[in-house]
């Protein structure tokens, strides 16, 4: 009993070190974002501001452009995710109720493209898309995110869909139901929290995209954040660091909120995944 | 009505269904692959359609002076990171599962800090380890370091210091994943090995060697690969840390390639480098399908 007790103590001394190292960027960064500029220059002696200011908040959000590169991140995330999404629901549909040769191989293709890199792959997209008149549209920019989170939900929405009863189709079945049907009314409905994980798991790694909206879009008013603050970061200075970290908090602030609160149904999904894969 | 038994589950017919998906795999990474070993064949630039067949890119880019150095550098950043991440994930991993089977309270909390680094874009991450590694008095580190008397230390401006801050920045990053993959493989470990272990009167130390150990080989394996694979086409966050430097210090070939196609605007340079990436990401996956083969033979 006592020995569990020490090694209880011993969990806890390294899961506080390792929480340190964690919580640190994060502290700091808020710590940064409420100083005023004179603190800034007082390093750690000042991690808690004296004269914590909102002041750094307001300037960057009452910058309309801002604004914008928030809401062009969202609305290009949102989609990228839900194209990836509405990609997979068929493949993984088959994936796990039609018993077909090769079903191993789509599987295992769908893991192995997801080793390319980005980079690999955009030198001819970005040639197509300007074939296409394509380029600084951004139906371009979703197209590729829909092809880049596809792989993933497909594996997700697989697991989600095998957890689903097989009884409950075929009961609909024998009533008559088609397979989109069935699919649409039954199968969609209880893979529910599979799907939403796998929209908010592709959403998330689209707000983190920086490489495809920075070379497939020009202008600046289409960028999304991720694009923006690499540029802002390139024309701030020191005396403004404060600035610089809290535009990182806000572009960081939305993927950590939605993540944070669903993470248990997306970590679940993900555990069930990595099972599995 | 002779369709109903072949509507029957495992009768139906799979190609209709998996139409989106072939389409997606052909249209944005089959046929993109194939286009990129025919432009670093060529005289293409980004935006100028190719007009002769040639191996100036092949030969430019393998006598170019820097390569050896990236892939140095590259291989070094790889190895350092896989084998950190698989100890620091495979730490936590045990740590909260043995919290969770204690139930000490703190553990969910402790598992969403580190994921929630795990979902900062990796440009933020960058930017914000610059902020942390500011070589300023007042700069995060340093005035911590200054404050318990020592440093300070030339985080970015010293190539090797440099390289560390790069690892530091990643593994800040890439724990959860292998925290994610390692903890799931934890809990697929039937609980009634450890308790014959406890029985005959087995350390902690035994039961990890004899029995966690062993169990989580696979998982491993598996891990190492894909987060090989991960850390090879990572370039987002050393581009806002470092930007490569100082020099060429932290320039990994992601980067390397993202510079050549991007700045310089050598697309045929680039398409060879991004060949070279790809066949090492594929030489990864093969043998992750090799691993898994291994696995459910036995």
């Amino acid at each position: 009993m006592s020995a569990a007790r020490t090694a209880d103590i011993l969990t806890y001394v390294a899961l506080i070190a390792l929480g340190v190292f964690f919580a640190v960027p994060f502290a700091w960064l808020i710590s940064l974002a409420l100083r005023t500029p004179a603190e800034v220059y007082l390093g750690a002696a000042r991690f808690i501001p004296s004269e914590p200011t909102l002041a750094n908040f307001a300037t960057i959000l009452s910058d309309p452009a801002f604004l914008i590169y928030l809401w062009n991140g969202l609305k290009l995330s949102a989609a990228g995710g839900g194209l990836a999404v509405a990609l997979a629901i068929p493949a993984a549909y088959a994936c796990s109720r039609i018993d077909f040769r090769g079903r191993g191989a789509v599987m295992v293709s769908l893991l192995a493209v997801q080793m390319i890199s980005p980079l690999v792959i955009l030198v001819p997209l970005y040639r197509w898309m300007n074939a296409l008149d394509l380029l600084n549209r951004d139906i371009s920019v979703i197209a590729i995110y829909g092809a880049l989170g596809m792989p993933l939900a497909v594996w997700l929405l697989k697991v989600a869909f095998d957890a689903i009863p097989r009884e409950l189709e075929e009961a609909a079945e024998i009533d008559g139901a088609s397979r989109v049907d069935i699919l649409m009314r039954i199968t969609l409905p209880l893979a529910r929290p599979g799907i939403a994980s796998a929209f908010i798991l592709a959403m998330v790694m689209n707000w983190s995209q920086f490489l495809i909206p920075f070379v497939l879009l020009e202008r600046d008013a289409d960028w999304p954040i991720s694009v923006a603050i690499f540029n802002f970061a390139g024309s701030v200075s020191a005396s403004t660091t404060q600035l610089l970290a809290a535009a990182c908090l806000v572009a960081v602030l939305p993927a950590v909120t939605i993540f944070v609160l669903l993470q248990r149904m997306i970590v679940s999904a993900l555990i069930a995944g990595a099972v599995k894969g | 009505m002779t369709a109903t038994s072949e509507r029957a589950p495992g009768q139906v017919h799979p190609a209709p269904w998996l139409v989106p998906a072939v389409l997606v795999l052909a249209a944005f990474y089959a046929v993109p692959v194939f286009d990129v070993a025919r432009l670093a064949f060529s005289d293409a630039s980004l935006v100028d359609p190719a007009t002769e067949v040639s191996t100036a890119a092949f030969r430019a880019v393998l006598s170019n002076p820097a390569l050896p150095g990236v892939v140095a550098t590259t291989l070094l950043f790889v190895v350092v990171n896989v084998v950190a991440l698989q100890i620091l994930g495979l730490a936590i991993a045990l740590l909260i599962a043995r919290g969770e089977r204690r139930e000490l309270p703190g553990m969910a909390a402790f598992r969403t800090l580190v994921l929630a680094a795990w979902v900062v874009p990796g440009i933020a991450n960058g930017l914000i380890w610059q902020i942390l590694f500011d070589e300023a008095p007042y700069g995060t580190l340093n005035s911590i370091l200054g404050g318990l008397g020592l440093g300070p230390v030339a985080w970015l401006s010293d190539p090797q210091m440099a390289l560390v801050s790069a690892v530091i920045a990643n593994l800040w990053q890439g724990t959860a994943f292998s925290m994610i993959v390692l903890y799931a493989a934890r809990r697929g470990i039937d609980p009634t090995l450890y308790e014959v272990a406890a029985l005959d009167g087995a350390g902690p130390w035994r039961t990890f060697r004899a029995i966690t150990l062993p169990l989580l080989r696979r998982a491993i394996a598996v891990n190492t690969v894909l987060v090989s694979v991960q850390t090879l086409n990572t370039f987002d966050s050393i581009l806002a840390l470092t930007g490569g430097g100082p020099g060429r210090a932290t320039e990994v070939l992601a980067l390397f390639t993202f510079n050549t196609v991007f700045y310089n605007l050598d697309l045929a340079a680039g398409c060879v480098l991004a060949l070279l990436l790809f066949a090492l990401g594929m030489a990864f996956t093969l043998l992750i399908g090799w691993l898994n083969r291994g696995a459910s033979e036995t």
